[in-house]
């Protein structure tokens, strides 16, 4: 279709909004309310644009391009009505910039500083300051910083399907509320975080747990160990500056020393030690007629997901831990015993895409270490500890690199440490959807045929469509098995296995788009094209490893012929193996 | 000290029942649930079963039951009164007429609030306001108990409030 965009003759696709159209001209167009593939309810008021014939200014994202139109981006009229409307906003927008987590990555603040607002022209007329929602374990809410653009409503409702937020109340009372004002830790909100990743302001940020881990890691008594999630080393580049995706696994090890963690690890080690364990499950499930189809466990937003909304359905799912988990649990006992040290002295902190991680990590069950130790050592209550202490997100880790002034970019590539930061490609594809399936069949497969795979690579199971689904002969026995990412769609393939309908044997659910990489811990901006960047370097570093298979991994194979003795044993059900519990929605 | 009463669940169940499939349901059902509660209210376990019976997210419930100043979330007096604070009732006075039913019932209205609603504590009398009546050519008016007065001024006020109760104002 040809438009004129500024007098500026110009040929775009069919089918798109004023905004698109301008943007794929490469002209630029503020928007705070306006995401792409995430929201367009046209309430800020900053992407207004002129249309000859049209007698007032029409908001672009909403307003679709037609033949011949002419458009013009910029003009005194355009001008004063976007900065009116950012004035507007700033008006019951608090002035407390320099110490906002969002400091220097606010689209609020880059808008005030671009139409060059230097001063407050308009008196606040919100009646009372609101009080912060501090209910949940991985999510603060900061009511006075919002700009009601009705992101967070758009991503909980139609990405998730969960909404624990919404609109309430009418004019200058409207705010973005839980269900009576109860808080996201009351209601069926499964902290999935992706609210937080498309505020353009700090109304939804991650619970702080950076202070805590300063506190440890400076405490003499303390031997703190971290361990990094697969998707952290696709994001953290981001965070300190680099390009989208960069693949910083041997910087980010050495940050991490520098900041002064006693050993760095890996959560790849306990993926393939998930593998080995839900491998197993699956293969003991179809042997025996257990509960099929079998979903991942490892997406702690999906857990609760299911318990609020499809209690019926819990015994589908792996009884097992996630990598998190399993390394908490593994780190406090294999470990410690290992090298001697008292479990109550340590400190695991996880780096994690997510922020429903730290609520999982303070889920009352997840203590097992304790309770192995709890007999031997004879401890009591008042020691009682979980197997992880402190969840960081990826944005968290960003900023504790900036604090301590480490040049990021100029840090020297470092290998983890031995043995739990030993790991194979399967555990690294984790952090793309459909990656916990693939690592999966690369060990089912020969554990179930005893036969060498002949590619490792399941291609059909990759990509970014929102169910991807695939049938693996397995030597003659055929399973067919899905993949869903967000919770949308993970509720369609869950409403099939309530009706009895499902087809499949073994399903994998991932929370958010992408699968961890795309996580609400992730770096801001996080969207479709970051996320396939990120994707990128995720199968890259599959590729680029020597060893490929979970079960091949020889610190695995050394864990459980030292340790766990067998995959599902007695050990392993203990330290390895959790329970889901029925919720209710508030 | 008011006991708070929440609906009986089968009385819940034939209100969302009679407006089943039906366009606006959601709307239907809360003022009926409303006006079947002695206190005129909405209470969160009526909300809550509202949501769960008509399969409606809670946040969406809450929504609704926040948007429209029509449904209370608190308990209501047995005495509804509501001021119009419009512009044509303004200009005619209508703020002294909210101070002095203040005045007359025994409590400071605070106007920092905004769109203030009180319930007194004996659960005698609540006081809204509203934005506009549509009466305006007989402004001000006060609205009691669903009854429209027009060119309310103070002592026909006092003369109102004192047919509604038996206790000397």
């Amino acid at each position: 279709m040809r438009l004129k965009i500024n007098s500026i003759a110009t040929e775009v696709p069919d089918g798109l909004t004023v905004m698109e159209a301008c943007r794929y001209a490469g002209v630029k167009i503020p928007s705070l309310c306006y995401l792409k593939d995430v929201s367009a309810n046209a309430s800020c008021g900053l992407c207004v644009v002129e249309v000859k014939g049209a007698r007032n200014l029409l908001r672009s994202c909403v307003t679709r391009a037609a033949e011949g139109m002419e458009i013009t981006t910029q003009s005194a009229r355009i001008q004063s009505a976007r900065k009116m409307n950012v004035e507007l906003l700033l008006a019951n927008h608090p002035d407390n910039c320099l110490t906002c987590d969002r400091n220097q990555h606010c689209e609020l603040q880059t808008v005030a500083y671009e139409f060059g607002i230097r001063e407050r022209r308009f008196p606040r007329t919100k009646p009372v300051s609101q009080v912060k929602d501090d209910t949940s374990f991985s999510l603060v809410r900061d009511p006075d910083k919002c700009i009601l653009c009705g992101r967070c409503v758009a991503v909980c409702s139609e990405m998730q399907t969960v909404k624990a937020i919404d609109f309430a109340g009418r004019g200058l009372r409207s705010k973005i509320s839980t269900f009576m004002e109860m808080g996201l830790g009351v209601v069926a909100c499964t902290n999935c975080g992706q609210c937080a990743l498309v505020c353009p302001t700090g109304a939804i940020t991650e619970k702080d747990h950076v202070p805590a881990v300063w506190r440890a890691i400076h405490d003499p008594d303390k031997v703190v160990i971290v361990q990094t999630a697969p998707a952290v080393r696709v994001g953290i580049g981001e965070a300190m500056g680099m390009p989208y995706g960069s693949l910083v696994t041997g910087k980010m090890v050495a940050g991490l020393r520098r900041l002064g963690f006693s050993k760095v690890f890996d959560t790849d080690f306990a993926a393939d030690l998930t593998i080995i364990e839900e491998g197993n499950e699956l293969l003991h499930r179809l042997k025996n007629g257990g509960r099929l189809p079998m979903i991942t466990s490892c997406s702690p937003g999906w857990i609760k997901f299911i318990e609020h909304f499809f209690p019926a359905s819990l015994p589908h799912l792996s009884s097992c831990k996630s990598p998190q988990q399993m390394f908490g649990a593994i780190a406090k006992t294999y470990y410690a015993e290992k090298t001697n040290l008292d479990p109550r002295n340590m400190v695991v902190v996880s780096v994690m895409p997510c922020t429903a991680k730290k609520y999982e990590a303070q889920r009352p069950e997840m203590d097992g270490a304790f309770e192995y130790w709890k007999d031997k050592m004879k401890l009591d209550a008042n020691d009682r500890f979980f197997d992880v202490d402190y969840v960081l997100t990826t944005r968290e880790l960003g900023r504790m690199f900036q604090e301590t002034g480490i040049d990021f970019i100029q840090l020297p590539e470092e290998e983890f440490d031995n043995p739990l930061g030993t790991s194979t490609g399967a555990a690294v594809i984790f952090g793309a959807t459909g990656g916990v399936m693939e690592a999966a069949l690369r060990t089912a497969y020969e554990v179930y045929t005893g036969q060498t795979l002949p590619d490792v690579n399941f291609k059909s199971i990759r990509g970014v469509q929102g169910i991807r689904e695939a049938e693996i002969d397995l030597n003659g026995t055929p399973i067919r098995v899905a993949v869903a990412h967000t919770l949308a769609n993970a509720r369609k393939l869950l409403e099939e296995v309530e009706e009895g309908s499902s087809p499949y044997a073994f399903i994998e659910v991932m929370t958010c788009p992408g699968g961890c990489l795309g996580g609400g811990g992730q770096p801001i901006p996080t969207n479709q094209e970051i996320r396939r960047k990120r994707a990128e370097s995720i199968y890259a570093e599959d590729a680029h490893k020597f060893i490929r298979k979970s079960h091949e991994n020889p610190e695995i194979v050394y864990l459980y012929d030292h340790f766990l003795k067998e995959p599902l044993g007695d050990l392993s059900h203990h330290l390895l193996h959790t329970k889901y519990y029925e919720r209710t929605f508030f | 000290m008011i006991s708070v009463q929440i609906l009986e669940d089968t009385v819940l169940d034939s209100i969302v029942e009679k407006y089943r499939g039906k366009p606006g349901n959601l709307l239907s059902a809360l003022e009926e649930a409303q006006e079947a509660n002695p206190l005129k209210f909405l209470p969160p376990e009526t909300l809550a079963a509202v949501s769960r019976k008509m399969n409606i997210p809670l946040t969406q419930v809450y929504s609704v039951a926040t948007f429209y100043s029509f449904f209370n979330l608190k308990p209501q007096g047995r005495h509804t009164i509501i001021v119009c604070r419009g512009t044509a009732c303004h200009t005619k006075g209508s703020r002294a007429l909210l101070n002095d039913v203040g005045h007359i019932l025994g409590f400071q209205y605070d106007p920092g609030e905004g769109e203030p609603s009180f319930t007194t504590p004996d659960n005698e009398y609540t006081i809204r306001t509203v934005a506009c009546f549509g009466q305006c050519a007989q402004s001000p008016v006060v609205s009691v108990d669903g009854v429209i007065h027009s060119y309310v001024n103070a002592q026909q006020l006092l003369k109102i409030l004192r047919t509604l109760s038996h206790q000397k104002l």
